[in-house]
């Protein structure tokens, strides 16, 4: 059986600032993993070199249900069961969330499958308000991330990253797209959960929870350690990893180079 | 054929009319004094005017009108001007709709105020001095037509030039909705200087769209001037998706105070096509409003320019004007000019420009192509809600499926044919 997501000394920069710097992770089919770390230290970096945003230069190994993302276009990692729910979704002008997802159904070949999920997942998650408006435009922080966890739902990934899909959202809006995430989760998906707060995590049982520092994941354990860093803190971990100092020690992070 | 000399319009169906007749005088003496614009000019930097009007010539009569075409709609009284000359009129029960000789010039003594100066340029000058047909459109008092008076006006004749003129008056509390397509077929070569004017009296609302759809070797040099009375409104919609070169000179007047005048505007340039649009937005009374708001996107080698002057007089405090201007650049050889202009006279006004020209966006192909679509249909997606912000604000919904149809079209041929 292979994993979801299999990540190995992942690196990304941007010019000559290194932002992932030996990144290892892996997600296995069925669990979902929480990722939580300071500002800045690369979190939503991550995801968009998972998802394959060009404006990175990005080395290291990716590897999706056995097959490697890194050097594919973004719309073949979406089509390999890559989807990402973005911290700040990009507006598309004059163009509906249903137009989007119609066009997506109209180029593949399980497109029924993909309208019968649009249709049961747009009731699901409150999204039919917003369907027919343009994509991500003028629409309220929380209503953002509702649409955006509405179109994974729609997408139905392998593995799916969700880069703050809590933030912002209103006490109900919590639980209902912690509930849309259990739904999504199954014995084929692996899901990555970037967040700031426990409060999803009230409706989540993670199996892993993982700290980013400066481009690393510097610690890792059970749901207890979400629960220890909110009292805690990151100025421990960053004292000892490094978080904007470039000079930063990296530990053996990457002893294995 | 016959050239532009003075006895080539020797009975000039408007020649009853006063200040046509004055205009006229007017165009042949400018005619002679008046050189071809030439690109050292600012006005005309842009264009390449390779012809001397002086060597072209007019079609002897009307030559046979195409089919009904992709802009037809089911309107409300209609009429059709080919090679200059008005060959069909359907005038409904509300408004009038008639060839200008058949129009009492009483009805029209007040339509001279909104007319190009005859010495704009030698374009206007040889409209007036060798036109002399149009159609006019005339809404009485406080009449209401609802659907569109529809008018086809039409280049058939290859290698001549023609003059056709459309008059829109709007007389006072009258609500008046026109839809005006010119065209010409693509073999062959065309010169036309078709003019539009249009006086909405106090009160009136006037719907106007323009579709520049004319065939793929035609010059068309456009002239326009809408000028609004009291509390009047304009709400224009031009399409520019054809010819070789497609240039627009339009004027909008706001004379009355309380006056708006909503523009929206798109077009799509492809092989070596030009189109160049002038607009002149003159607040001339306070409280007066206008938005200008006009898409574009160029493939190929083609080129477009906008230029908006919007000028607000001292007289006219408490103007709140605005002009956006975005253009998408779809190919390197492609480029496209955008200059918004303010003038402003008065101390008491909201005034301002936004305008863009660039490719496509990355972060837009990217979040769609995270979705799961291809490059090329990401691409197209854009290309799509691009205009269709334009075409959401026209002025006559029953136009937007073909004018949708025809710049996406032209997209997708560009991507099939790997032009891009
Ligand atoms: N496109 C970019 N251009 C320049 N710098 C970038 C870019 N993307 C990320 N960075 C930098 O990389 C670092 C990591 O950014 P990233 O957005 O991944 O942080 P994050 O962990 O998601 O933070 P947050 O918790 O605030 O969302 C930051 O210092 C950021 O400024
Ligand atoms: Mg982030």
């Amino acid at each position: 059986m292979t994993t979801a997501l299999e990540v190995r000394d992942l690196r990304a920069s941007i010019g000559s600032v290194e932002i992932l710097k030996g990144l290892d992770l892996e997600v296995g089919f069925g669990e979902l993993h929480v990722i939580m770390g300071p500002n800045g230290s690369g979190k939503s970096t991550l995801c968009h070199v998972l998802m394959g945003k060009t404006d990175y230069q990005a080395t290291g190994s990716a590897v999706v249900a056995g097959h490697e993302l890194m050097g594919e276009d973004v719309e073949t990692r979406a089509r390999l069961g890559v989807a990402a729910a973005f911290q700040y979704p990009t507006e598309i002008p004059g163009v509906t969330l249903r137009e989007l997802l119609e066009e997506l159904a109209e180029q593949r070949s399980d497109g029924a499958d993909i309208r019968a999920r649009i249709d049961e997942a747009a009731v699901r998650l409150d999204a039919t308000r917003f369907l027919d408006r343009p994509v991500n435009e003028g629409l309220s922080g929380g209503e953002k991330k509702r649409s955006e966890i509405f179109q994974l739902a729609v997408l139905a990934p392998r593995v799916a990253v969700l880069d703050e899909i809590d933030s912002g959202l209103d006490v109900d809006a919590v639980r209902e797209v912690a509930e849309a995430v259990e739904v999504m989760r199954g014995p084929d998906v692996g899901v990555l959960l970037i967040t700031h707060y426990n409060r999803i995590l009230k409706y989540l049982k993670p199996d892993r929870v993982h700290v980013m520092v400066a481009g690393t994941i510097v610690q890792s354990g059970g749901p207890e350690l979400a629960e220890e860093l909110e009292d805690s803190g990151y100025a421990d971990l960053v004292a000892q990893f490094g978080g904007v100092a470039p000079e930063a020690p990296e530990g053996d992070f990457l002893a294995g180079l | 054929m016959k050239p532009l000399t003075v006895d080539s319009v020797n009975a000039p169906a408007d020649a009853g009319i006063p200040w046509l007749a004055e205009l006229r005088r007017q165009g042949l003496e400018a005619f002679q004094q008046l050189e071809m614009p030439s690109s050292v000019e600012e006005e005309w930097r842009y264009v390449d005017l390779d012809f001397d009007l002086a060597d072209l010539s007019l079609a002897d009569g009307p030559g046979a009108p195409m089919a009904p075409g992709e802009y037809a709609i089911p309107s409300n009284g209609h009429a059709t001007i080919v090679d200059g000359t008005v060959v069909d009129v359907d005038s409904p029960a509300e408004i009038s709709v008639m060839a200008i000789g058949d129009a009492d010039p009483a009805l029209l003594a007040d339509a001279g105020g909104s007319a190009i100066p005859a010495d704009l340029d030698r374009f206007a000058a040889a409209h007036y001095g060798f036109g002399g047909d149009a159609i006019v459109v005339h809404a009485a008092k406080a009449a209401v037509a609802e659907a569109p008076v529809f008018i086809d006006v039409q280049a058939v004749t290859p290698g001549t030039l023609s003059l056709p003129r459309v008059v829109l008056v709007a007389e006072t509390q009258s609500e008046l909705s026109v839809v005006v397509v010119y065209r010409s077929p693509d073999e062959g070569e065309f010169h036309v200087v078709p003019h539009l004017q249009a006086t909405v009296g106090d009160n009136a609302r006037l719907k106007v769209t323009t579709v520049q759809a004319w065939g793929s070797a035609t010059t068309a040099i456009g002239q326009q001037r809408v000028v609004l009375g009291r509390d009047a409104h304009l709400h224009h919609g031009e399409a520019g998706i054809g010819g070789a070169l497609g240039r627009l000179h339009f004027i909008v007047d706001i004379d009355g105070p309380g006056a708006h005048s909503e523009i929206t505007g798109l077009y799509f340039g492809e092989d070596d096509q030009v189109l160049d649009y002038r607009a002149f937005i003159n607040h001339r009374a306070p409280h007066t409003t206008s938005n200008m708001f006009l898409k574009g996107a160029v493939e190929d080698a083609s080129h477009s320019v906008f230029t908006g002057l919007i000028r607000i007089e001292e007289v006219a405090q408490r103007v709140d004007a605005y002009q956006t201007n975005r253009n998408l650049v779809l190919s390197d050889d492609a480029g496209a000019e955008s200059v918004p202009n303010l003038e402003i006279l008065a101390n008491d006004v909201k005034c301002g420009h936004a305008s863009t020209v660039g490719p496509l966006d990355a972060d837009q192909r990217y979040y769609l192509m995270s979705r799961g679509l291809d490059r090329i249909h990401a691409d197209r997606l854009q290309v799509r809600g691009f205009f269709e912000e334009a075409i959401g604000r026209m002025p006559h919904p029953e136009l937007a499926e073909p004018i949708r149809a025809a710049v996406n079209d032209k997209y997708v041929r560009a991507q099939e044919e790997g032009r891009l």
